[in-house]
């Protein structure tokens, strides 16, 4: 098994769709999920790093496990469904604590989910289809409400995140860069969620890498012994 | 979910080998170590067996255990655990609380009566820090509250090293190294002893389930957690495998890679570590111990020992691959790279992706199949060999054994279905095509490129000349068989010159077509190709051998197998012209073609060549005439080269061929020959009195002249003047020509001498273009001839010049004035002196022409 080079954890509620965002970009597809028992992982190579993509189980009876899967993470991403106010509260009230044990530079993402739900989304999906507008409603099971949970409150989120955590906003990513609006269902943003935390995680390991003392012995970047002027005859 | 058998369980102790018919007597705990087994009970006592292995071919091993020993510890409690130290030969047992020390043969406590006291339960240390083969560390979770301890046992004493004090009471323990995994009441930590820092993994409630803590490798534990979980934690504190769900009663766990098996009320399942997944469950009631032991795995009721013998891997990912789950096979078998061998493991996991490629090739899954082939290195002959006749019939390929799929060929693959079949072979094409130029190639180019011809001819693919165009190792026999089946002929220039003589029996095909006596109707034009590719052929016995059959064929075309020759061959000598004309003397077209060839082409300066040519020509020339009954009034294409040739070379024999023109009534062809041998009033008399053609009597001149200088060109004019002019006026037409030459060629002659020719009774008139002509050529040499003076005269004042002012001053000669060439001093007043004003001894100069100049005196130091 190739081993990890950094890791992400999704955290967020039951049912936000932490899995099937997981899925939409691993596996570009959407299939129907089952509630997550216990936790799952995914090794995906960026680059030529290994990143291991944590699921997590969103039910309350696993709770206890979040904490252990944040140890050591470099992002955390955390869930909520943009129809359910609730779950973004959740997200502050029962995972924030989870990350104390992510390492101290971990970044932060907010992704609110589902907004092909929304009218908003629905539209915007349209659009993208090109379908009439009266071909509406018909083939979805879900009636379109209006998005109960704007990009502001995610931001909100994202600035308390920082206040709880002491981060200087100016040291960290912006809140614009790390609040999400997705959609597993059409991919919408999908990628662009992964790929931007893939891309900030990079530094984060070449710093981890450096920091750490090489386990290989490197034979072809041998420095020359500085010469040091010995002190008696100078 | 589809299920595997990887485990199956066999008995090893019975019932009645333990405690017969009595009812209260219960197995408490079970060590294995190597083929020792013991057995705890309630009653206090322990039991010694020794385990023995049967294999059985077909199936799993049988195990039979002989009691050996079995004794009573004088307690009245049951054996709580049992674990062997074979290194110092102890079996420590935990009875009443107390770990006691006992010989593992005889069972008798060791004489010093050593202990640990105060033990709830306890754990050895597998990755022990201290280093001393002769001692195992102990940990135990002590009566006291929260209390773990840390002891070494020797062989007869045993010495606590460590007490460390837990926030809740701990309920189970493992050791690692440095690292103990404790199951507290409500969660599972980690704890360094070393460092006194500990680590919350997750919580738990130890009032539903008890925990199960298990070491399964190196700093890597196993834990029972909530909803049914089996969780991995490292000893950083971090999950580096997902959990596996297995149910939410389980008693007892333990891994045997990659499964993790977990013991419940009803069952014993068995999870892949790989995927997770559920791949096994035995039904096993009352079971209450589940342990692993160095890969030994063991269950237990109370009653009854079994153990639980994995079918060997391979047989699992066989099973795998027998029922095409391929995904599952290949996780397994990739799983298994740390439990095998590495160089057994390639060949298996080589092969295994093979089969797993032929899985997906049966089923149309192209792209997964290449990917496996080429991952697992795969013979592409067996990949061909599926293709009925595609391998050549020389080839020494046989599949490997056993077998890599369940397929006889293609047929039985599709069951006859033309469509798949045509995908099938699309795939083959694309799949050799790709490999053929890689090192998958190596060894059996042959192979892939003779199947690959077949393909592509089969299929009248377009890349079938691509194919053959480039390097290529097509096997001709067999090739030519196919390609003659599938009526498919090809330009043969194309094949590879390195090949050639593969080539000699389709050769012979196609010289059969080209006589018809093979249908081909797609090439036309293949005679062509033949003489092109004799054309470019090294191999002369090849040519040779063709060469009549070409000439035959066509003269004019056939020739070029030897005039088209690439230069830097002939070099080589290969083809001697003699031999060729030898071999051509048949042909007498293609015999002139070469020696065209030869001489007008080649410009070889050979005598032979020149006056066969020559006589070739004459030939033809008088036959024509013959058959159109004299009348050659006009010159045909021949004789024009005839002519072209007798003026142009001088290599010819003349006196021969003169021989030959006698009487042939060829003027021209005379008056030419007569002129190379210098008998220009004879030539020319021919051309006037016999030809009366003026024309090609002033042409005569013209070119006879050419290149020599001019008198000789005059000469050659004023002769044919007199000649005109003998005849005297009453011959008017050579009068008209005689002015007619003059006022045409007034440069080439004399004037002052032409006048004193002319008859006097011609007019100033008549020939005024001619004296005007002379004249104007006259003062231009005239005036030529003042300017060339001119500057001549000038020339002469320069170096008077130079003259005058290299005497005008005077030279001093003393003592000091040294010969620059022998650098000694001059004894005489004579001396050379160079423009350059360098002086040297007269003798020196003559001895030296060089200017002192070159060699200057500078260059001294």
């Amino acid at each position: 098994m190739r081993k990890p080079d950094s890791k992400i954890v999704l955290l967020g509620d039951m049912n936000v769709g932490k899995t099937s965002l997981l899925q939409r970009y691993m596996e570009r597809r959407f299939p129907d999920t089952v509630s997550t028992v216990g936790g799952a992982f995914y090794l995906k190579q960026w680059r030529s790093y290994n990143i291991s993509i944590w699921d997590t189980a969103g039910r309350e009876q696993f709770h206890g496990l979040g904490s252990m899967y944040c140890r050591g993470a470099a992002a955390i991403i955390l869930t909520y469904d943009v129809n359910h106010p609730q779950s973004l509260v959740e997200l502050e009230d029962r995972f924030l604590g989870l990350t104390d044990t992510a390492s101290k530079d971990c970044l932060f993402a907010i992704v609110g989910n589902k907004v092909d739900l929304t009218e908003e989304g629905a539209l915007a999906g349209q659009e993208k289809e090109k379908c009439s507008p009266d071909t509406d409603a018909g083939d979805c099971v879900s009636p379109r409400v209006p998005k109960q949970v704007q990009l502001e409150d995610a931001v909100a989120l994202y600035k308390k995140i920082l206040k709880y955590k002491m981060l200087d906003e100016q040291d960290v990513p912006a809140a614009e860069q790390m609040c999400f609006e997705t959609s597993a269902k059409t991919g919408y943003n999908v990628d662009l969620l992964f790929e931007t935390l893939f891309d900030l995680v990079v530094p984060m390991i070449l710093q981890q890498r450096a920091e750490r003392p090489s386990h290989t012995v490197d034979i072809s970047s041998q420095k020359p012994p500085k010469r040091t002027r010995s002190g008696c005859c100078a | 979910m589809m299920n595997i058998k990887a485990f199956t369980l066999v008995s090893a102790v019975e019932r009645e080998l333990l405690m017969g018919d009595k009812e209260r007597i219960n197995i408490e705990c079970v060590e294995c170590c190597g083929r020792d087994l013991y057995v705890g009970t309630n009653d206090c006592f322990v039991y010694h067996f020794l385990l023995e292995e049967r294999p059985v071919p077909a199936g799993p091993a049988t195990f039979t255990a002989t009691k050996q020993l079995h004794r009573h510890l004088g307690f009245k409690k049951p054996v709580n655990e049992l674990r062997a130290a074979s290194a110092l030969n102890r079996l420590l047992v935990l009875c009443d609380n107390s770990i006691s020390l006992v010989n593992m043969l005889n069972l008798e406590p060791v004489p010093s009566g050593a202990r640990i006291k105060g033990a709830a339960t306890f754990a050895l240390n597998e990755n022990p820090v201290s280093g001393d083969p002769f001692c195992v560390e102990v940990c135990i979770i002590s009566v006291k509250r929260r209390t773990i301890q840390m002891f070494l046992v020797y062989e007869d004493r045993v010495q606590i090293v460590k007490e460390v004090s837990t926030s809740e009471q701990p309920l189970a323990v493992a050791v690692d190294g440095h690292f103990l995994c404790l199951a507290l009441t409500t969660q599972y930590i980690i704890h360094n002893y070393s460092t006194g820092v500990s680590q919350d993994l997750f919580p738990y409630c130890s009032e539903e389930r008890p925990p199960i803590v298990k070491r399964i490798g190196r700093q890597e534990f196993l834990l029972a957690g909530p909803g049914g979980l089996g969780m991995f934690a490292t000893v950083a504190g971090i999950s580096q495998r997902a959990p596996v769900h297995w149910s939410e009663n389980v008693i007892g766990a333990a891994v045997s890679f990659p499964y993790v098996i977990a013991l419940d009320d009803e069952f014993i399942t068995v999870h892949s570590m790989l995927d997770q997944q559920q791949k096994q469950a035995l039904p096993f009631k009352e079971g209450h111990i589940l342990q692993d032991f160095e890969g030994r795995v063991i269950v237990a009721t109370s009653k009854g020992v079994y153990i639980l013998v994995p079918l060997p891997l391979e047989k699992q990912i066989q099973d795998l691959l027998a029922s095409r789950r391929v995904e599952e096979a290949l996780v397994l078998a990739k799983g298994a790279r740390r439990n095998i061998p590495k160089d057994k493991f390639q060949v298996m996991y080589r092969r295994i992706l093979q089969q797993a490629g032929f899985i997906q090739f049966a089923q149309l899954q192209f792209l997964e199949a290449k990917e496996l082939f080429r991952s697992g290195q795969l013979d592409v002959r067996e990949l061909i060999s599926l293709y009925p006749f595609l391998l050549p019939t020389s080839s020494s390929f046989t599949r490997s054994h056993p077998p890599l799929h369940e397929y006889a060929d293609l047929n039985q693959l599709t069951q006859g279905d033309q469509e798949k079949m045509a995908k099938c072979k699309r795939f083959l094409m694309s799949y050799l095509n790709e490999v053929r130029s890689t090192e998958v190639a190596n060894g059996y180019k042959e192979d892939i490129d003779t199947a690959l011809l077949k393909l592509y001819a089969e299929a009248d693919h377009d890349s079938l000349l691509d194919l053959l165009v480039t390097e290529n190792f097509c096997l001709l026999t067999d090739s030519a068989a196919w390609l003659e089946k599938h009526k498919k002929y090809v330009p043969l220039r194309f094949f590879s010159f390195l090949f050639l003589f593969f080539f000699l029996i389709p050769f012979q095909l196609w010289v059969n077509i080209v006589n018809g006596d093979v249908q081909d109707s797609t090439r036309s034009d293949l005679y062509e190709y033949i003489v092109d590719f004799l054309t470019y052929c090294l191999d002369e016995e090849l040519v040779w051998a063709y060469a009549d059959w070409v000439l035959q064929k066509s003269e004019e075309v056939g020739v070029q197998v030897f005039t088209k020759r690439p230069l830097d061959e002939q070099q080589k000598n290969s083809f001697n012209p003699d031999d060729i004309i030898n071999c051509l003397k048949k042909y007498p077209k293609a015999l002139v073609k070469y020696l065209e060839h030869l001489v007008i082409d080649k410009r070889l300066q050979k005598e032979e060549y020149h006056t066969h040519l020559a006589v070739l020509y004459l030939e033809e020339v008088l036959q024509q005439r013959a058959s159109t009954s004299g009348k050659g009034a006009e010159a045909s294409e021949t004789q024009a080269k005839l002519r072209r040739l007798l003026q142009k070379s001088d290599l010819y024999r003349v006196h021969f061929l003169l021989e030959r023109l006698r009487g042939a009534g060829l003027p021209m062809e005379s008056a030419i020959l007569h002129g190379k041998l210098g008998e220009h009033e004879k030539a020319l008399h021919i051309l006037v009195h016999e030809l009366r053609d003026f024309a090609a009597a002033e042409d005569y001149c013209l070119w006879c002249s050419e290149g020599r200088d001019p008198p000789h060109r005059q000469h050659l004019f004023h002769t044919l003047l007199a000649i005109y002019l003998r005849a005297g006026p009453a011959a008017h037409e050579l009068a008209v020509a005689a002015v007619d030459l003059l006022n045409h060629h007034a440069t080439e002659f004399d004037a002052a001498q032409v006048l004193q020719m002319l008859p006097d009774t011609w007019s100033v008139q008549l020939l005024c273009p001619f004296l005007m002509g002379a004249m104007r050529d006259s003062v231009h040499a005239k005036r030529t001839m003042q300017v060339a003076l001119g500057l001549a005269r000038s020339e002469n004042l320069i170096y008077t010049y130079d003259k005058m002012k290299l005497k005008g001053s005077s030279i001093r000669l003393s003592d000091k004035k040294l010969c620059q060439i022998c650098q000694n001093p001059f004894c005489e007043p004579v001396f050379v002196r160079y423009p350059n004003g360098g002086l040297v001894h007269t003798h020196c100069a003559a001895s030296r022409h060089t200017n002192p100049s070159s060699s200057s005196p500078g260059t001294r130091t």
